[in-house]
């Protein structure tokens, strides 16, 4: 007899209209003969219930152990993961620290190291080797793969009581979500709607800036006397390379613009290979002779302070963050998924509560030419259904946060609404939250800003290979953390919706950042915000193939809450 | 030559002189910038190469390399004569190597376009790291018009210069070798590459390469890594460098082989490695992948790198199965469907195009002969000229109208079903059309194939085909000719049944009807209905089924329906194909069908079984059908500057957006003065008073002025070195003698009235320009305009006034159908017809000669327009006599015009002998080719003669990349068929294509084969016969049939056009519908869509008042430089215009769930982006 999964008897009961406590659903997967055993304890329920409970399950089996042979109810032994599976974060300290205390010497060498770096592959240029590269995230990621076998070996933990988690209750639960804009686009499309965006950005980001440089307005330093001490704060309007090897950073406020030149023997030129078109920056100075340009001695970003004290949950709880999950795609990988859904309904995975999605849940229609050839699920709204088929399989009472990816059927220019109506009840099962990409989610004190992560791409593509790369692709969030806006360059790889706030700025800096969108699993804390890029549930493509990119794909990072320690589960 | 021919070349020639003598006279009062005709005459190629330019000596030398030597063996041998400075008047060495490769250039391209000139800029002798020596040729954007072979050719004479000069080789450095490779993906990512190298085979041309190719930006596209590099000016892809590096060096390595082998001093070993195609294959996969794009970074931006799977149908069902022989079906014409060109045949599809072979007199040089009764019954979608992409043999064809070939079958909404010959027929019965069945024959010449290299396609069975294989049979096809009694092309029943029976040939075509077009079961299904049917009155009448009905238009038999029967007047060649004799005796059974019928092409195909049981042979009718779709529609319109442009004088802004030169002659300044312009225009200087001005004649003593050339900084005044560039000797920077002046536009305007005698009211408006772009900004005189404004033309950017036309060919033609008489062709020098009988009437068919050609009937208007122009310019500004004194456009034939196209810089002087209601200019192929067109839509400009040699200026080109493309810098005053484009060699010339190419095309055979049986254009090439004897297999009786526009250009908006679209593929039988909606919705619409919604989402903006563009809002919200208001470059309006029409057509023609769900996605993504959420249109019920 197949093996019945705690994620098939949850999907059972599902279908009969039922949701299931935890432990209804252990013991019925622990049945000798599950199948009669749900409808036994469907039977068994009063009409009015709308949930199994152990009760009736118990009282079900019972029943049908008095008809039937008693049951074997030995054998099981419950597996513990092996050496609890923390993955120490790689404390990887940016190298682009403010500009003062770097070196001569050491931006000698990082000038060099750039200058055989992008000559590689270029910087436009995606990873293309695995070589060394492939660091501390899949050796620390291998060394949970001893949990594989536990995971998939769930059917055995069931059928004991052991399985109730006195902690897994509702009401400790504490969820809030902010910054969703859903429902709330105003923007209609017009070139005052795009410039409201940009203000409010400078606005809120040039506050942060503010206590650490004496700006002034750009109007203001046009008539300031030649050689004065000066200090801007902007958004990058351009940045150029001259002739002769220095940069000409031109920085944009709301009185106008001015130009700062950072020469390249200041010690900066880490910094400026950082930059982004249209993030905001500080930039303190003296002023040329003929007050036209700024000669930059140092150059600020909103950053996160070294100070920042992560919140935490006051109990034993763990979220899951997954992404990327494209349900339809012909790779689509059901099997570890499976593998997931079960391993949720053991004992061990009790303190998982909360389900953090970052978008991509399907693979979408008309994405990139000739889609419809790769797809196993052509029909976008079967594509979520099958996807809330999916969903029903994880324990009824986990709480669920979704934002919409750039697979997804919401318009592709961020920051993206939660689904529309239509959708969101294809998707209704477990009452999860949908909210918009990006949102804040806090959780039992836990602030987690959710993104998708389209501009992780560019971010790459950007900058040296050493401060952002596909293999690493938590390095790229530091950069987003330390601009404190999730997709700061306009005009390039990111399309941006006009509205009347930037809702992508990162104003209140978040305990976990967590993104998708680049298939490639990393994590690591950056000035101990933990920065969190969560793979996929897509298996390799033809076209990731043709350009040499192996998604790490099956895996789910556990995050403990209460110390926010992260542990890598496979399911693949 | 034939002295019929010489005599024709002289009496052009002498009206050339005639036109050359006056306008000499004129220019030479120094009115114009040069006092002097600035299109020389070139007799020949090395003429032209030696104008175009500009060195002298080029053309006796390549006169004398010409006939010893390869044109390609003469440009290197050419090389000597630059380095030991025989040819060409250069000092330094660099001057040299650029003078051999330009001449190099030039010669490959027969001196007609402008690659030698505009693509390449100059050359520079650079220093090595070890101190040494190397060449560097600057290329420039416009080297893509001279070929791949001639821009590999062109860095072979470079190198051989620079080894008979002693200079060293290039030695790269190591990041320039990257910066190769990296530059050329770019570009190929960017603009595209016709073979894409890979990052090795880059770099192994840059290695190895022994002179540095560089070259100018072309886009915008910078380089990532690779940058500031100081032997590279730029950041941004150098689109010349990568044309020659990858479609020159890369593609063309064997060619450049045959030389250097040759070659003692040049040595280039590694080209064998880059033949061999090793390089990029060893060692693959460390890390010189080319870009990938990110992990998911394939949205829907349309990623080009994107594995594309081009959906080809299956091949011929030669598997398994016994099956006829088809050429592949072909989807890629279907390809990038826009809106509003409908399709008209899906790929080999039943029911669509019949291939014919045949050239008609007005047909050859990629183009499909299409009968007129076609075009109409298409909605009127086709005419003379509209562009087609077909299935094969090529990409493209310009369409042609032919009626000696069959017309569509239709069934009218009464169910008959009829064959339509007859244009006029065609448009009174196209209203009752119900569904095309078939669209007519579709014919396309031999040469086609060969020049295309296409494997012969199974040709239709046609009377030309019938005709040989009844007179191999033993008829007595000369004597049935000459008896009036007898047609064999259209016999009657009787004749057709009894020659078939008497001499076991095929049966006539006429009666053969498309048998593979049916299956085995419908056949038999149609023997029985026929068999039980009754003949009344002769006239055959069948029960109606749906099986029989559908099996008889597959046939294409004409019948009539009432409710109950189907009528078939000429039944007995149908009754006897099945079997069936005049009693209506079924003489078989199905039994009686051998395996081999039955089963043919799955039984499908009911060819074998009509041969077993009728009794004599009967051949497929049409085995193969070619899909098309509309190209671009053909055109015929006069060239305007955008705004229109009477006068090249610049009046800034002062003339308002119409440019009107009289507003700025009114505009008061501050001081109250009228018409004071400070403009920017050529300082210039009297020679003999020493006044200064910017006008051509000395405004004191009318002596012609010179340009004044003073360095801006230092104040040297310099002279023009003997390549035409002024440089200050002191500050070593290019000198011109632009200026800003206060010009009295008042008084310019006023006197230039005066001058010709003309008031304000003889033209509604007189249009300047905002400003000059020639390099010495030298105004024409008003005057010019004046007289323009007056006569109705205006100017193109030269000075000259030019009427464009789609080209066709034609060979031979009727005087009548032209709109002249047999008499003026006399006049021309035509004496005889086709035939060699006298010409005495208009509606004998005479060959038309090279440079004779027809004008539309917009360009004959445009022309008078002109000639009156150039009448009033030589009577009322030069004070000459009047030279053409046309009162009505007979008075145009027989006068010389220019005929020239774009990116070329080579006029050809052609004569008009008549005119034509298509929109479209017909000329002799040889004429089309000589200016490097072929016909397959290309269009392309005539001017009149005397206006370009009065009024073109090499002083009024831009002064930019490519100002020089399209300007007439040379004219060809005869053509030699030798030295033409040689696409026109392929054209077939023969008035009867041989029995074994029908048989040939049978079995799919190669061009080839039969290529000894028919004579081509280039078997006569050099000999007496190169300018005459182009002979035609089918006749049209008018080349200006069919409509004389096409739909497209008649019907309205987009929509309205798609409209009709969508209606057409709904009656076309061999159009689905449904698929063409698709496809709109795919390749037009969602496109559309797409790409302006990621364009709305990542724009730019812009100032209203000044321009400026802003790559993000300024914070500002108004502009940085005026204060003025900025606005979104895409609005709204542009990312939605088409969703709600692409989802009702979704929904109208049942596209896929898929399409559909694809647009519902999108609208509400537009809906999102566009709406404001809080304040969502209600609808009208809330307010109820």
């Amino acid at each position: 007899m197949p093996l019945e999964s705690n994620a098939r008897i949850a999907k059972a009961l599902a279908e009969r209209g039922y949701n299931a406590e935890r432990e209804a659903v252990t013991l019925l997967a622990g049945a000798t003969d599950p199948a009669a055993a749900v409808s036994a304890a469907v039977d068994r329920a009063p009409d009015d219930a709308l949930r199994i409970t152990a009760d009736h399950v118990r009282e079900a089996i019972a029943d049908s152990n008095r008809s039937a042979a008693s049951t074997d109810e030995t054998g099981y032994s419950p597996v513990e993961t092996k050496g609890s599976g923390t993955a120490d974060p790689p404390d990887t300290e940016p190298t682009s620290d403010p500009p003062t205390d770097a070196g001569p010497a050491a931006a000698a060498d990082a000038a060099t190291a750039d200058a055989s770096a992008t000559g590689g592959s270029g910087a436009a240029d995606p990873p293309t080797d695995d070589l060394s590269a492939t660091d501390a995230s899949v050796a620390d990621s291998s060394a949970t793969d001893a949990s594989v076998a536990d995971s998939s070996a769930t059917d055995a933990a069931g059928t004991s009581d052991a399985g109730r988690s006195p902690s897994r209750d509702p009401d400790l639960r504490d969820l809030a979500v902010g910054n969703d804009m859903t429902g709330r686009s105003t923007g209609t499309g017009e070139y005052s709607d795009f410039v409201t965006t940009f203000r409010d950005r400078y606005e809120r980001l040039s506050k942060i800036l503010r206590g650490r440089v004496n700006h002034r307005p750009a109007e203001a330093i046009a008539n300031m006397p030649g050689g004065s001490d000066a200090a801007m704060i902007g958004l990058v309007n351009d940045v150029r390379s001259t002739k002769s090897g220095h940069w000409l950073v031109e920085l944009e406020d709301t009185t106008g613009t001015f130009p700062a030149l950072v020469m390249k023997d200041k010690g900066l030129a880490d910094v400026v290979d950082e930059i982004l078109l249209d993030e905001c920056v500080a930039v303190e100075g003296t002023l040329a002779d003929d007050a036209g340009i700024l000669f930059a001695d140092s150059l600020h970003f909103p950053d996160v302070p070294r100070t920042h004290d992560p919140g935490g949950a006051d109990r034993h709880v763990q979220a899951a963050l997954i992404s990327d999950v494209h349900v339809g795609s012909d790779e689509f990988m059901t099997d570890a998924w499976h593998g997931f859904t079960d391993w949720l309904h053991t004992p061990e995975a009790d303190p998982v509560e909360y389900l953090l999605l970052a978008g991509d849940m399907v693979e979408g229609v008309g994405v990139y030419p000739n889609q419809d050839e790769e797809l196993d699920i052509v029909d976008i709204y079967e594509q979520y259904e099958v996807f809330a088929e999916h969903l029903k399989e994880i324990p009824a009472d986990t709480e669920i946060v979704m934002i919409p990816g750039n697979h997804d059927a919401v318009r592709l220019a961020e920051p993206q609404p939660g689904f529309n109506d239509e959708i969101r009840e294809i998707m209704d099962v477990h009452d999860a939250r949908i909210v918009s990409n990006p949102a804040t989610v806090s959780v039992e004190g836990v602030e987690v800003l959710m993104y998708h992560g389209v501009s992780l791409d560019e971010v790459i593509a950007e900058l040296p290979e050493e401060k952002a790369s596909y293999d690493e692709p938590h390095k790229a969030m530091y950069q987003l953390l330390k601009k404190r806006h999730v997709a700061p360059q306009f005009g390039g790889h990111t399309r941006v919706a006009p509205e009347e706030r930037d809702y992508l700025v990162i104003e209140d800096v978040p305990d976990v950042f967590h993104t998708g969108h680049v298939h490639k699993l990393g994590w690591g804390k950056y000035h101990n915000v933990l920065a969190v890029n969560s793979g996929c549930w897509q298996a390799q493509t033809d076209f990731q193939k043709s350009v040499n990119i192996d998604p790490d794909a099956g895996y789910a990072p556990i995050l403990d809450l209460d110390t926010l320690d992260m542990t890598v589960r496979k399911f693949s | 030559m034939r002295p019929d021919d010489e005599r024709y070349f002289a009496r052009i020639e002498e009206r050339l002189d005639e036109a050359w003598d006056v306008a000499e006279t004129a220019k030479g009062q120094g009115r114009d910038p040069e006092p002097e005709i600035e299109i020389p005459i070139a007799r020949d190629m090395a003429d032209r190469v030696e104008n175009i330019l500009g060195i002298d000596g080029v053309a006796e030398r390549v006169r004398d390399l010409e006939g010893e030597m390869s044109r390609e063996e003469a440009a290197l041998e050419l090389v000597t004569d630059f380095v030991d400075g025989n040819v060409g008047d250069y000092d330094s060495r660099e001057g040299k190597i650029e003078g051999a490769v330009r001449t190099a250039v030039a010669l490959l391209t027969e001196g007609v376009v402008a690659a030698p000139i505009e693509g390449i800029d100059r050359v520079e002798l650079l220093e090595n790291d070890d101190g040494t020596e190397f060449v560097n040729v600057y290329y420039a954007g416009p080297i893509r018009s001279a070929g791949g072979t001639a821009q590999a050719l062109s860095v072979l004479v470079a190198d051989y210069a620079r080894a008979l000069l002693d200079v060293d080789e290039y030695k790269p450095r190591d990041v320039e070798v990257e910066r190769y490779a990296e530059e050329i993906a770019l570009y190929d990512k960017d603009t595209g590459l016709q073979y894409t190298p890979k990052d090795k085979e880059s770099k192994f041309i840059a290695k190895h390469i022994p002179v540095m190719l560089d070259g100018e930006a072309t886009s915008d596209e910078e380089v990532s890594g690779f940058r500031d590099l100081e032997r590279v000016d730029t950041n941004s892809a150098r689109g010349g460098m990568c044309l020659v590096a990858a479609e020159g060096i890369a593609l063309k390595a064997p060619k450049i082989q045959r030389y250097t082998r040759d070659l003692e001093e040049v040595d280039w070993p590694w080209l064998q490695d880059l033949i061999d195609g090793t390089i990029g294959k060893d060692g693959a996969g460390d890390g010189d992948e080319p870009d990938a794009e990110p992990a998911d970074g394939a949205d829907e931006d349309g990623d080009p790198d994107a594995p594309e799977s081009e959906p080809e149908a299956d091949g011929p069902a030669e598997t398994g199965v016994d099956g006829p022989v088809r050429a592949d079906p072909s989807q890629k014409f279907l390809r990038d469907l826009i809106a509003g060109r409908p399709v008209f045949t899906h790929p080999s599809e039943a029911g669509g195009f019949r291939l014919r072979y045949g050239r008609a007199r007005n047909h050859g040089f990629a183009t499909g002969g299409v009968h007129p009764a076609t075009m109409h019954i298409v909605d009127d979608f086709l005419a003379a000229g509209t562009q087609i992409k077909t299935e094969r043999p090529g990409k493209a064809h310009g369409v042609v109208p032919v009626d000696s070939i069959e017309g569509p079958t239709v069934r009218l909404a009464n169910g008959e079903v009829r064959r339509i010959d007859d244009p006029e027929e065609a448009k009174e019965l196209r209203n009752g059309v119900e569904k095309v069945l078939d669209l007519g024959e579709y014919l396309v010449n031999y040469g086609e194939f060969v020049e295309n290299n296409h494997p012969l396609a199974p040709a239709s069975y046609a009377p030309e085909w019938w005709v040989q294989e009844f007179e191999a049979a033993g008829a007595d096809v000369r004597a049935l000719r000459d008896d009036p009694h007898v047609d064999l092309e259209h016999p009657g029943v009787d004749r057709a049944l009894s020659w078939a029976r008497e001499y076991d040939c095929p049966l006539h075509p006429e009666y053969t009807y498309l048998w593979h077009d049916v299956s085995v079961d419908a056949f038999a299904a149609l023997a029985d209905a026929v068999a039980a049917g009754d003949v009344v009155e002769g006239v055959l009448a069948i029960e109606r089924t749906d099986p029989v009905q559908d099996a008889l238009e597959s046939l294409l038999i004409e019948h009539a329906a009432t409710p109950d029967a189907l009528r078939i007047s000429t039944w007995r060649p149908l009754a006897r194909s099945l079997g069936i004799d005049d009693g209506l005796r079924k003489e078989w059974d199905a039994d009686d069908l051998s395996a081999a019928a039955r089963e043919y092409a799955d039984g499908e195909n009911a060819i074998r079984a009509v041969n077993e049981v009728a009794p004599f042979e009967v051949r497929e009718r049409a085995p193969t059908r070619i899909g098309n779709r509309m190209g671009r529609p053909e055109k015929s319109e006069s060239r305007d500057l955008s705004p229109a442009v009477h006068t090249l004088f610049p009046i800034n802004e002062a003339g308002g957006p119409q440019r009107d030169v009289a507003e700025a002659a009114n505009v008061m300044d501050d001081t109250g003065r009228r018409g004071r312009h400070e403009l920017e225009v050529s300082d210039r200087v009297c020679p003999d008073c020493g006044e200064h001005t910017y006008a051509a004649l000395c405004p004191d003593c009318e002596t012609h002025t010179e340009p004044h050339y003073e360095c801006n900084d230092c104040g040297t005044v310099c002279e023009p070195d003997e390549a035409g560039r002024v440089e200050c000797p002191n500050c070593e920077w290019e000198v011109t003698a632009a200026t800003y002046q206060e010009v009295d536009v008042n008084d310019a305007y006023r006197s230039a009235l005066e001058t010709v005698g003309e008031r304000e009211s003889a033209f509604e408006i007189l249009k300047g320009v905002q400003g000059l772009t020639s390099r010495n900004k030298t105004p024409e005189p008003v005057e010019k305009g004046v007289l323009r404004a007056k006569n109705g033309v205006t100017s193109f950017k030269d000075g000259t006034v030019r009427y464009d036309m789609t080209d066709l060919p034609v060979t031979a033609v009727r005087p009548e159908e032209l709109d002249v008489t047999a008499d003026h062709f006399r006049e021309l020098g035509y004496e005889t017809d086709v035939d060699g009988e006298p010409l005495r009437h208009d509606d004998q068919v005479v060959e038309l000669r090279v440079q004779d050609i027809v004008l539309s009937d917009g360009a004959a208007e445009h022309m008078l327009k002109t000639a009156d122009f150039v009448d009033d310019l030589l009577e009322q500004f030069y004070g000459l006599d009047r030279f053409y004194e046309v009162n009505e456009r007979d008075d145009l034939v027989g006068e010389l015009v220019f005929g020239m196209a774009p990116h070329t810089s080579a006029a050809t002087v052609g004569r008009v002998v008549g005119f034509t209601s298509a929109a479209v200019g017909y000329a002799h192929p040889y004429f089309h080719a000589a200016k490097r067109r072929n016909c397959d839509g290309d269009e392309d400009c005539v001017m009149l003669l005397m206006d370009g040699l009065l009024n073109f200026s090499k002083e009024f080109l831009p002064d930019q990349r490519g100002g020089r493309m399209d300007a007439p810098l040379v004219m060809s005053s005869r053509i030699d068929p030798s030295e033409i484009d040689d696409e026109a060699h392929n054209v077939d010339i023969v008035r009867e294509y041989p029995l074994e190419l029908y048989e040939a095309s049978r079995e799919l055979a190669d061009p080839e084969e039969v290529e000894a049986l028919i004579q081509i254009g280039e078997d006569t090439l050099g000999t007496d016969d190169e300018y005459h004897g182009f002979d035609h297999t089918h006749d049209t009786t008018d080349i200006a049939m069919g409509p004389d526009l096409s739909a497209y250009k008649t019907l309205g908006d987009m929509m309205e056009k798609m409209d009709a679209q969508l209606e057409l593929a709904r009656k076309l039988r061999a159009v689905d519908e449904t698929d063409v909606a698709e496809r709109v919705i795919e390749y037009h619409f969602l496109p559309d869509i797409i790409g302006n919604l990621r364009a709305f989402s990542r724009q730019e903006t812009r100032c209203l008042d000044c321009g400026e563009k802003y790559r993000r809002m300024p914070l500002t919200g108004e502009c940085r430089e005026c204060g003025g208001r900025v606005n979104l470059t895409v609005h709204e309006g542009s990312v939605s215009k088409y969703v709600d029409t692409a989802i009702e057509v979704a929904e109208r023609f049942d596209c896929r769930p898929y399409t559909k769900q694809r647009l519902k996605v999108l609208d509400q993504s537009l809906e999102s982006i566009f709406e404001d959420d809080t304040n969502k249109q209600s609808g009208i019920a809330d307010f109820m």
